[in-house]
């Protein structure tokens, strides 16, 4: 089969595989509690609100996943070496990476609340840790699973020559960055800031004076993780899997037009920087478009 | 393995390394408060944005690498592909943080280090929340992010020829830059010191300090580089 077809199939594959991750990277971040919003959660004891939020700020992001992805491609390098199916030693390698992740969500969680109970009253709530951490290690597996098996792609058929684990500990960054980055924002400034209105950016007077309760009865992380669900998590996948797919895409594009013989590679090189430089300009143009519709939409501060 | 080979790799380290100092001044990062809509900026650390678009920037290098090779033009090639990598994903993260910014929390992009967008002269102050000090990605950060992320990809591809130019194969050499990268930016990070807006804030002029201490930092790390071949 023509090879520029199975990469331009792998490339396609490896887009939507980043947008799953994506998803599911910050929606577990919002189950959890991790990232940057969660220095109001470990703040809100601090302010008087007892919150029954799981709170698991292992490190950055972008370095606890760093951490998860290469756990995972390590092993999946290593199984594989074995012989395995690498199919088989994918999972195998990313059901161990779960395992990784729970223990340092539950000693993360422990750590963190039994550091506040004596001066602020934080309780550890034990269903809190039993009804999340499936959550959280389930939304981890997806994610760790999509971005392994992506890696893979990127090194058997889409040409990068840096082995599986460093592949997939670049991966688990670049998710970490963009949830914390994108997603986390729609959790931090949003939900857990519902009851001042709709609008406007949290004074740093209100900081730790989160949302205790929920739509029903007292919030937890699950109740986060539905609401940002609709828009903070979908947009988080939607970047990485555009990431993803446009700078591949270019490449692919360019050896489409250049010509992918042995001639016309450094033709080939430049129409994909070309072509690169006309997306970051389409994303700019985006990005001022969207900033005079929201001046426009609401306007100045009037009070 | 004869003097110039290696002094030639120990200078593009060294040039890397101040490169990607001075890039991560130009990404607006406004930290913790801009998860809050507090500060603006991209909500997370500096740090780790830039190693973000930095280490996509770094597999397109090494991607271009692996079929062009590392002749001049080849070279030029890879740093161009190294900053155009860079340049598309800090430029879709600022892009879906502005929309989660404008559609999910009803905020107008407003940089509060300067009372007129420099680029495209609107004015910013009126659109501040009160108690904040700015919130999402107007134009001239956005601007900035884009400089910035051209630099570190450039940067981070240089360091990664220079490694492979020292003859270490392209994981190692992946390996080593990932790692030379961190150093960089944690340095700039330090200098700093929180959240930054651009090249329109005033923390910007700080910048010479990070750039000298990349620079002697860089300088070790490819003498550390060049002692681990030779002693192979």
């Amino acid at each position: 089969m023509d090879t520029t077809l199975i990469a331009l199939g792998a490339l396609a594959l490896s887009g939507a595989l980043a947008t799953v991750a994506g998803c599911a990277e910050d929606l577990e971040s919002d189950v959890g509690s991790q990232s940057n919003p969660n220095s109001q959660v470990q703040l809100a004891p601090q302010m008087g609100n007892i919150h029954r939020y799981f709170n698991k700020a292992i490190s950055g992001e972008p370095v606890s996943y760093g951490l998860y992805v290469a756990v995972a491609g390590a092993v999946a390098y290593a199984i594989m070496q074995m012989g395995l199916n690498p199919i088989l030693a994918l999972i195998l390698g990313a059901g161990v990476a779960a395992l990784v992740h729970g223990a340092y969500a539950i000693s993360a969680y422990l750590g963190r609340i039994v550091g506040q109970s004596k001066n602020f009253g934080q309780p550890v709530y034990w269903d809190i840790v039993m009804s999340h951490i499936g959550p959280i290690v389930g939304h981890g597996f997806i994610a760790v699973f999509c971005m392994v098996l992506m890696a893979y792609l990127a090194n058997t058929i889409l040409g990068n020559p840096f082995p599986l684990p460093l592949i997939a500990l670049i991966f688990g960054i670049t998710v970490g960055a963009i949830g914390s980055s994108t997603g986390d924002v729609h959790y931090g400034a949003e939900r857990e800031y519902q009851k001042y209105p709709f609008g406007g950016g949290v004074p740093v007077a209100n900081h730790g004076d989160i949302d205790i309760k929920a739509e029903y009865g007292l919030r937890n992380g699950m109740d986060s993780s539905y609401f940002c669900a609709r828009l903070g998590g979908v947009l988080t996948g939607i970047c990485f899997g555009l990431i993803v797919f446009l700078d591949g895409w270019r490449g692919i594009l360019g050896n489409i037009l250049g010509g992918s013989n042995e001639g016309s590679i450094i033709t080939a090189s430049i129409i994909s920087i070309v072509i690169g430089l006309i997306i970051v300009a389409v994303l700019t143009i985006a990005n001022r478009k969207v900033e005079v519709f929201a001046r426009n939409k609401f306007g100045p501060y009037t009070k | 393995m004869d003097i110039v080979s290696l002094i030639v790799p120990l200078i593009e380290i060294t040039a890397a390394g101040a490169i990607i100092n001075a890039s991560v001044h130009f990404v607006p990062v406004g930290g913790a408060p801009a998860a809050m809509a507090t500060s603006t900026g991209v909500g997370t650390g500096t740090t780790q944005l830039a190693a973000g678009a930095g280490f996509t920037g770094l597999m397109g290098a090494a991607a271009m690498a692996a079929s062009v090779g590392l002749s001049p033009t080849g070279i030029a090639l890879i740093l161009l592909s190294g900053a155009v990598s860079s340049m598309i994903m800090l430029g879709v993260t600022m892009l879906i943080g502005q929309l989660i910014y404008v559609f999910g929390i009803g905020v107008v992009p407003a940089a509060d280090k300067c009372e007129i967008d420099p680029i495209t002269k609107d004015p910013q102050k009126p659109y501040v929340t009160p108690g904040t000090t700015g919130h999402g990605v107007p134009t001239v950060c956005f601007v900035s992010g884009l400089i910035g992320a051209a630099l570190g990809g450039l940067g981070g591809a240089l360091a990664y020829i220079a490694l492979r130019k020292l003859g270490l194969d392209a994981g190692i050499a992946g390996m080593l830059a990932v790692g030379f990268f961190f150093i960089n930016a944690v340095l700039a990070s330090y200098n700093i010191g929180g959240t930054i807006e651009g090249f329109h804030d005033p923390k910007f002029k700080k910048m010479p300090n990070g750039v000298i201490a990349s620079t002697v930092a860089s300088l070790v790390f490819g003498i550390i580089s060049i002692l681990m071949v030779l002693s192979v």
